[in-house]
């Protein structure tokens, strides 16, 4: 038999939550007269459970940087906290332009054979790509970092006496990065960029500040020739104001960090 | 509620406030990605739709009328770009024509013994326009009213879609012998 359509108006209702009380009470009253009522009251309110019951997904990591990174900045924000900016115009720390004019060096130049055994003042070290072919160990530790001004993955890995710092990051907005580190037997031995450009960067002896704008994805070389155990602090800031501290750490393999 | 208000957030959007939008953004993430993610039944068109959604807003700020809700708008725009997806890549068309196809649920289906994905994939078997209300209902938990604003349609209307669309998910899972 065939439902009033006011009894399947007045069902749906109340399976909404949308039913006044009145009405709820002129349902309970139908519905007792009715099995084919009752039938579907039932089956509508078991359906509506299952779509209730959906599973709530995240959403994807980084979606809010990657948006961020998309939107425009006011003319103000790029003038701000911009404490690097005075060190890159130094000629021997200009060297962002490679990066622009394209220059692409694959990381075996920075396999430390071959370069000097001095300790770099400044950045005029290595720059290049990061290749796939390099011969790296494992991540010795990968870290995620989820923050409102800046996300993504920075892992340490090793390969002979080189360590590589690599920052896979996205930030949504002007973001200053230093890494520090005691140990004045390490010293820095280049930089790489991969896919987008513009991370820019300077160095003096165990002290090393990147600056990030949006994505970025780039790696961090340091020598460290007596395969010591080496503790690099990261700190991240914006705006002068620290977002986000950490440390990463390599040990000796067989000993403690 | 110490966190401010969506309005109150849109004003300062509105006036080239960076960080409100980023703070709309981190409320409104979840709820336009699942929405998108239901709608497309992918979630890297889900995350791109939703990519899309914000950037929207962004662009269209001074359109955006305060005396509706805020949510309702991104709703709108999050079915729009959703259903605009589904036109792009003529995934609604191969849908509509496997609806059309009476036989191909319990096959497809066969093996799927969770009524949660079933639902899933029934889900994707009906219209745009019905899914649409569903999950604004049911994903997001909009009340009829807040259906009616976002989709811009009369409330009777969204009613009888409800309905109807029930009535077909109700099908298409009898079909594959799930309810």
């Amino acid at each position: 038999m065939a439902i009033d359509p006011n009894i399947v108006e007045l069902i749906n209702a109340d399976i909404d939550g949308e039913i006044s009380p009145a009405d709820k009470d002129t349902l309970a009253a139908m519905m007792a007269e009715s099995p084919e009522a009752r039938a579907m009251h039932a089956e509508l309110s078991g359906l509506s459970s299952t779509l209730d019951e959906l599973p709530d997904l995240d959403a994807p990591p980084y979606l809010i940087h990657t948006i961020m990174a998309q939107i425009p900045k006011p003319e103000s924000q790029d003038r701000r906290g911009d404490f690097l900016r005075g060190l890159f115009a130094a000629p021997a720390l200009r060297y962002a332009a490679m990066f622009a004019a394209g220059s692409v060096l694959t990381l075996s130049l920075v396999n430390s054979d071959q370069v000097s055994e001095r300790a770099f003042s400044d950045v005029t070290g290595l720059v290049g790509t990061i290749s796939s072919e390099v011969p790296v160990g494992p991540g010795i530790q990968t870290m995620q970092i989820d923050r409102t001004d800046v996300a993504g993955h920075i892992t340490l890995r090793s390969s002979g006496p080189l360590l590589i710092v690599d920052f896979d990051l996205v930030s949504n907005g002007p973001i200053d990065i230093v890494a520090s580190y005691s140990d004045q037997s390490v010293w820095f031995n280049g930089f790489a960029q991969l896919e987008s450009p513009g991370a820019s960067i300077s160095a003096e002896s165990g002290r090393i500040s990147m600056k990030i704008d949006g994505k970025r994805r780039y790696a961090l070389y340091l020598h460290n020739p007596g395969d010591r155990n080496v503790s690099i602090n990261l700190r991240f800031m914006s705006d002068g104001e620290v977002v986000y501290d950490t440390d990463v750490q390599y040990a000796q393999p067989g000993q403690p960090g | 509620m110490n966190r401010p208000d969506d309005k109150k957030l849109m004003e300062r959007c509105v006036k080239g406030d960076r960080r409100a939008f980023e703070a709309l953004l981190v409320r409104y993430q979840k709820p336009v990605y699942n929405a998108a993610y239901r709608m497309l039944n992918n979630s890297e068109d889900a995350r791109d739709v939703t990519q899309t959604v914000f950037l929207k807003v962004y662009e269209n700020l001074d359109q955006y009328d305060p005396s509706h809700r805020f949510f309702s708008w991104i709703y709108r725009i999050a079915m729009n770009e959703s259903i605009n997806w589904l036109k792009k890549s003529s995934r609604q068309e191969a849908l509509e024509h496997e609806t059309a196809d009476q036989g191909d649920g319990p096959e497809q289906l066969a093996g799927d013994a969770q009524l949660g994905e079933g639902m899933e994939a029934a889900l994707m078997m009906i219209k745009s326009e019905y899914r649409a209300v569903i999950i604004l209902k049911h994903v997001l938990g909009c009340s009829y009213i807040e259906i009616s604003e976002a989709l811009d349609i009369p409330e009777k209307k969204v009613k009888s879609r409800l309905f109807t669309g029930r009535q077909l998910l109700q099908e298409r899972l009898t079909q594959q012998g799930l309810h």
